[in-house]
């Protein structure tokens, strides 16, 4: 690791300061994949603003219809919320299924949030649930927050400070993790609006998105089934040594299925 | 000391998968005729603009360059300098660029793409392949990742080299309008 500045400011405002006063400056949120970079000397940051104590991005909200989780949150808290866990279900049983405890236990929403790592699980509840992105001065809408791998809508210096997921009838994730690292191969989630399906496909492509031809049969007829129909072309895929384009547009299939299967259940 | 050898085995296997694995194709139509697009992809200072984070690009011989890129893949965020040879050379229809990236302590990667002119009815139409190999931390790290980072960076140039031909019509536009 190179040598850095390390910062810990008090408040969103303060933070912004300082990255705007920083040579190269990055947030540190959870740190699970930045530090292993800084360790391996592959990025060089000048200043480390470490966000654990900003207050305003903390805490979990229930209100009608919808979950409000700061940035800051850890997975393990998104996990073990009571309070998710009966309101929004797929997202405290996605949150467990990220990493091991290590990772959940350091790991935060907005970290792998604005990360956009393509084999990210929050991604897929992002688009999939058509959550809403808050940062200090405005909101993204899900649908139009990743753009490629590792690029997000977000300007330099933003910081995500909440993620309100709207609440659907009902909903289920399936993924299909890699064995040693449990990121995502492909991981779909299938969500149900009273009748209006989202389907959010993470893994498989740059960065997360829809899945609009699944969208539509499901919306026609909500069976696994109906998912055979389907022709998801690879065109564009990620190919690497532990899955090729081929392997996951087919997984994205099988994802999906059974995802909708769960979801039925 | 023992477990030295069975490192280097394990990378040396990796990574020969990795050379069949990291392979590319593209297609791009350019708005300039072939000799035009031609000259532009032996021109230094059009290659340093297309390339992105590109901080220098010299001309070491007719076929030879050498140029320092400052990366941004996510997380990581490292400068790199590679030599770049052309061969094959059949001008102005095709050339194999073979490039040589050292990363220092972040690792190493070496390419090649072919890259083939074609021309059509007032614009050209460029294709490649591109073969890669990734080793050291790099690919420690960013196994996953190699193949659509480099896509991304082809692409990004590529697109950047089209635009480039845009704009030079513009420029010309403009120039005639400004009398320069």
């Amino acid at each position: 690791m190179y040598p850095f500045n390390y910062h810990r400011p008090q408040s969103a405002d303060d933070a912004l300061a300082l990255f705007k006063a920083a040579e190269d400056g990055i947030y540190l949120a959870g740190g699970q994949t930045l530090l292993p970079t800084m360790k391996q000397r592959l990025a060089a940051p000048t200043d480390l603003i470490d966000l654990c104590n900003v207050p305003d991005l903390r805490g979990i909200e229930l209100e009608t219809q919808a979950v409000s989780v700061g940035a800051l949150t850890l997975h393990s808290e998104v996990a073990g919320h009571e309070g998710i866990r009966s309101a929004l279900p797929v997202l405290s049983s996605l949150a467990g299924e990220i990493g091991d405890s290590q990772v959940r236990n350091r790991g935060t929403l907005g970290g792998s949030v604005a990360n956009s790592d393509p084999a990210a699980d929050y991604p897929a509840a992002i688009v999939g649930l058509g959550a809403t992105i808050h940062t200090m001065d405005r909101s993204i809408e899900g649908d139009d927050f990743f753009k490629d791998l590792f690029e997000t809508a977000l300007n330099p210096g933003e910081l995500i400070t909440r993620i309100c997921f709207p609440v659907p009838e009902r909903a289920a994730y399936q993924k299909f993790p890699n064995p040693a690292s449990r990121y995502a191969i492909v991981g779909v989630l299938v969500a149900d609006f009273s009748g209006e399906i989202r389907v959010g496909v993470t893994g498989a492509g740059p960065c997360a998105f829809r899945a609009s031809g699944i969208e539509q049969v499901l919306n026609a007829d909500l069976s696994p089934e109906s998912i055979d129909a389907v022709e998801v072309p690879e065109s564009g895929f990620n190919n690497d040594l532990h899955a090729s384009a081929i392997y996951r547009a087919h997984l994205v299939k099988v994802m999906a299925k059974r995802a909708v299967a769960d979801l039925l259940n | 000391m023992v477990a030295l050898p069975q490192k280097v085995n394990r990378a040396n296997l990796l990574r020969s998968r990795w050379g069949s694995e990291v392979e590319q194709t593209g297609e791009y139509s350019v708005a300039a005729d072939r000799s035009a697009v031609w000259t532009g992809l032996n021109d230094p200072e059009v290659l340093a603009r297309c390339i992105e984070g590109c901080q220098s690009v010299s001309k070491v011989s007719d076929d030879v360059f050498e140029a320092s890129v400052k990366a941004k893949v996510g997380p990581v965020r490292a400068t790199f300098s590679a030599a770049i040879a052309l061969t094959d050379i059949d001008p102005p229809s095709s050339y194999l660029i073979n490039v040589a990236v050292k990363g220092g302590p972040a690792g190493f990667a070496k390419g090649s793409a072919e890259v083939i002119l074609e021309e059509a009815d007032g614009y050209t139409v460029l294709r490649y392949r591109v073969a890669a190999n990734v080793g050291g931390k790099l690919a420690q790290i960013g196994s996953r990742l190699v193949d659509s980072a480099a896509r991304k960076m082809a692409d990004s140039f590529f697109a950047a080299f089209e635009r480039e031909f845009e704009g030079q019509d513009r420029r010309a536009d403009g120039a005639s309008g400004n009398s320069r």
